[in-house]
């Protein structure tokens, strides 16, 4: 019996994870709990809540692993201050005092907030922990393992070998070179927000052509030996700390999209924009395409674990695996900084402690690895809140809630663990009929009020994917997870095929989510498609709903028409009058 | 409202902010929202704790109401700052400070139990009420901007009501002396709030200043000496590690 806790935070996403003998038996974000997108304090709420689903104290947990190494991170900063002296003074003055009162202080910080004995304390490394993330979650024996993100302590991706011995590094790119940040520079010159409106550049690129792949390779060039280097007059992330790009980017490009602007591809100006993403898009994939060739030739091995935040990129995912050397890919729901927190916990597992790994039962259990609620929990509640409501017979709610969208309703539907990482798959979830032309533009208006290059994603039932999607050899586990975009091969689903053809593709197997294969199961009875529309239960700017109060304060301040809570079923007419 | 010498001080800020700074308004507005929508995680996280059937109705409804008062001011920013962006950068901004660093993560409730919750209830939205009844006149005449102030006013008053309600309850269940003494306690932590703050912040512009000087005079001459060169570029390989047990305890 032994537990190991992971922590990551303090930069992006805050999470913890706690595994059990070598597995995962509590996952969770901190924002879930805090209710803070991408709440990147220390993970207080994550923690505390993981040591009560395991009914455990901290004193059982053996170790506390920290997912970087601070210190190392802080001199990086203050390098390439020093090399960027005096433009990057704002920047010192912010980082340095953030630095100083805080982060440097992280040790003290879990003993103090979490109640850690010192000497339990570790600290895993950026990459390491993403790659052993990837690694250690995954069911090979052997792989090769690539993690690309932003930045780490230094390193901005990174080459291993995993395989019984271990994970073995064998090289990497360092600071100012960087794809995750390049990618990022340019969300935020398309008008998005850092960190956050990644995934809209990679929406947005379906409306464009790739005409400016020449001038975004001046900036993220290829460089012969496979890797990549950065022309650093383009972008100011190594010396500033609100500003991404350079004015010498505009000169490249024309003028950055203003933020919060609309966005209309029919025009000249929208045009250019969505052209912009997709150059961005396809540089981006081709860097990601050469560097997994070198990494290729070096292991010879022919799957690939991928980890960090552009692991996220579910149009790259495709790229890497259609266009690239390896026959399968590996990615677990959390590849970004929060899955850094499982990674450090997986690192210590198996490289400090020396446990050997046993591949006969998954280390992941599936993707619903947070809090849940029982029914008598969520009845209670909703009579306290004078809340009108049926209760369903436990053996009826799939086929209840498909005919609810069959007839064209809009669903919340919470059941079971909330989902590790940053996609509802099924747990938290806002459902519809995927067949209606119309049901994008509704949810769009009525509930997630968001823009319309962010497509919808289809769920189907595993088996009849093969129906609807082209699904490319060695992606099975990235579509489980809902990390892969396939092209769509039907007509029949307008809602959630995206403007270029494509969809984000979520593939359901009855025994990761029984009750939400029943669903599709009973859908597909109904109409001759097992498939739904699955977006994430959560208004525009806010985090996913994970607790019933949530659901329901999200449910009343939105245009959906039903809500499923357990087997709990709310209308939004007429339930609750305050 | 009328102008009394009691609210002279807060009257004459309030103007200040709306009236004289430039695009202010907008971002005042950005900054209503993250308060109102802060106030409506608390008041959820009480639905989620109290033990009170009545009271977890009460916070529900005051819940929703937060919420969309922070809806209601952001629009009104979005509206207000037009193509300027301020709003944006300033929504933005106060995103970035509620997601980092290390904060208290114990909800209100939590923090206070249910009676020292009521009347933080009761002081805050007082006060809050106060305030927004002036703004609401100083900006009257934007017919939309007054039909907002009103529909929260309405609102408040609620809030203020039913907390007072629950604290009469309380006082006259024989509990008077622990209902004042929570009110004493929430008022005076206030104040030592308000003092807090302004001494950080005084304490934050002092870091700067000392930040910038240690800025020119070490990284200064520093960045002569480490400017010229640049990391070789490509894939490295990696320097060589101690093994993970023993390089797991170090922070660098
Ligand atoms: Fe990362
Ligand atoms: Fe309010
Ligand atoms: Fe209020």
């Amino acid at each position: 019996m032994s537990w190991v806790l992971g922590l990551s935070g303090l930069y992006h996403d805050s999470a913890a994870v706690l595994l059990h003998d070598g597995r995962v038996v509590a996952a969770a974000s901190e924002e879930r709990f805090s209710r803070v997108k991408h709440d990147a304090g220390l993970p207080v709420q994550a923690t505390r809540w993981c040591l009560a689903h395991a009914g455990i104290t901290m004193a059982d947990v053996t170790h506390v692993t920290w997912y970087e190494k601070p210190l190392r991170k802080f001199e990086r900063m203050l390098v390439s201050q020093v090399a960027n002296f005096p433009r990057s003074a704002s920047a010192f003055r912010r980082g340095t005092f953030n630095w100083l009162t805080e982060k440097l202080w992280v040790k003290a910080a879990i003993v103090k907030e979490l109640g850690v004995a010192p000497a339990r304390v570790l600290f895993s490394d950026h990459h390491q922990s993403h790659a052993a993330s990837a690694f250690y979650a995954s069911p090979y024996a052997e792989a090769a393992v690539l993690t690309v993100d932003g930045v780490g302590e230094w390193a901005t991706t990174s080459l291993y070998r995993g395989g019984p011995g271990g994970l073995e590094l064998l090289g990497e790119v360092l600071f100012p070179d960087s794809i995750g940040l390049v990618y990022s520079a340019f969300t935020a010159y398309l008008g998005f927000q850092v960190n956050d409106g990644e995934y809209k550049v990679m929406g947005m690129a379906a409306y464009g052509e790739p005409r400016f792949v020449d001038e975004v390779r001046k900036v993220l060039r290829p460089r012969e030996d496979g890797a990549f280097d950065v022309d650093l007059s383009y972008v100011s992330y190594h010396w500033s700390a609100d500003q991404s790009y350079t004015r010498r980017l505009e000169e490249l490009l024309g003028p950055a999209r203003f933020p919060g602007s609309g966005f209309d591809p029919t025009t000249a100006e929208g045009k250019r924009y969505a052209d912009i993403a997709a150059s961005v898009q396809r540089v981006t994939e081709d860097a990601l395409v050469a560097i997994a060739n070198v990494l290729h030739a070096r292991t010879g091995l022919d799957t690939l674990c991928l980890a960090g935040g552009v692991a996220l990129n579910s149009v790259a995912n495709r790229a890497l695996l259609t266009r690239g050397p390896f026959a399968r890919l590996f990615v677990q729901p959390a590849a970004g900084d929060a899955g850094g927190a499982m990674g450090a916990a997986l690192w210590t597992w198996h490289e400090v402690m020396g446990n050997p790994r046993t591949l006969d039962t998954p280390v992941l259990p599936g993707p619903g690895l947070g809090q849940a609620w029982d029914d008598a929990t969520i009845g209670a509640l909703l009579t306290d809140l004078r809340v009108k409501h049926e209760v369903l017979a436990p053996d009826t709610v799939a086929v209840r809630a498909a005919a609810d969208i069959v007839e064209g309703r809009v669903l919340g539907w919470v059941q079971g663990r909330f989902e590790w990482g940053p996609r509802a798959l099924g747990h938290r979830s806002i459902l519809a009929d995927p067949r209606r032309a119309d049901m994008k533009d509704r949810i769009n208006a009525r509930i997630k009020y968001r823009e319309l290059f962010r497509p919808f994603a289809p769920s189907v039932c595993a088996g009849a994917e093969g129906r609807y999607f082209d699904v490319p050899p060695g992606g099975e586990q990235l579509a489980e997870w809902m990390l892969l975009v396939a092209p769509v091969t039907t007509d029949d689903f307008p809602a959630t095929t995206h403007a270029d053809g494509t969809a984000r593709l979520h593939v359901v197997h009855a025994a990761a989510n029984p009750l939400y294969h029943a669903l599709l199961t009973e859908v597909g009875r109904l109409t001759g498609h097992p498939v739904v529309l699955n977006t994430s239960f959560n208004l525009k700017g806010e985090p996913i709903v994970s607790s019933p109060v949530q659901a329901l304060a999200t449910f009343f301040r939105s245009g959906l028409d039903v809500l499923y809570l357990g087997a709990h079923r709310v209308e939004q007419t007429g339930s609750y009058d305050g | 409202m009328t102008i009394s010498a009691a609210n002279l001080p807060i009257w004459l800020a309030s103007w200040l902010v709306w009236k004289i700074v430039p695009g202010r308004a907008a971002a005042k507005m950005a900054e209503f929202s993250h308060t109102e929508a802060g106030s409506g995680l608390d008041m959820l996280a009480a639905v989620e704790e109290t033990t009170r059937p009545e009271l977890r109705a009460r916070y529900f409804r005051h819940a929703l109401d937060e919420l969309r008062h922070a809806r209601l001011f952001r629009e009104r920013a979005q509206a207000w700052s037009g193509a300027r962006g301020r709003t944006q950068a300033v929504l933005e901004d106060s995103g970035f400070i509620a997601s980092h660093g290390i904060r208290t993560t114990e909800s209100l409730f939590r923090q206070l139990g249910e009676r020292e919750f009521l009347a933080f209830v009761w002081v805050h939205e007082k006060r809050g009420a106060e305030q927004f009844d002036i703004y609401a006149s100083l900006l009257g005449h934007d017919a939309a901007t007054a039909a907002m102030f009103a529909e929260i006013a309405k609102d408040e008053r609620f809030h203020i009501a039913y907390s007072r309600a629950e604290l009469d309850r309380l006082a006259k269940a024989g509990d008077e002396a622990g209902v004042r003494g929570a009110v004493f306690k929430v008022r005076a932590r206030r104040a030592w709030q308000l003092w807090v703050r302004l001494s950080l912040d005084f304490g934050n512009f002092m870091a700067g200043i000392w930040l910038t000087i240690l800025y020119v005079v070490l990284l200064g001459p520093f960045s002569v000496v480490a400017r010229a060169e640049r990391p070789v570029g490509g894939v490295v390989p990696p320097a060589p590690r101690p093994a993970p047990a023993d390089r797991a305890r170090e922070m660098i």
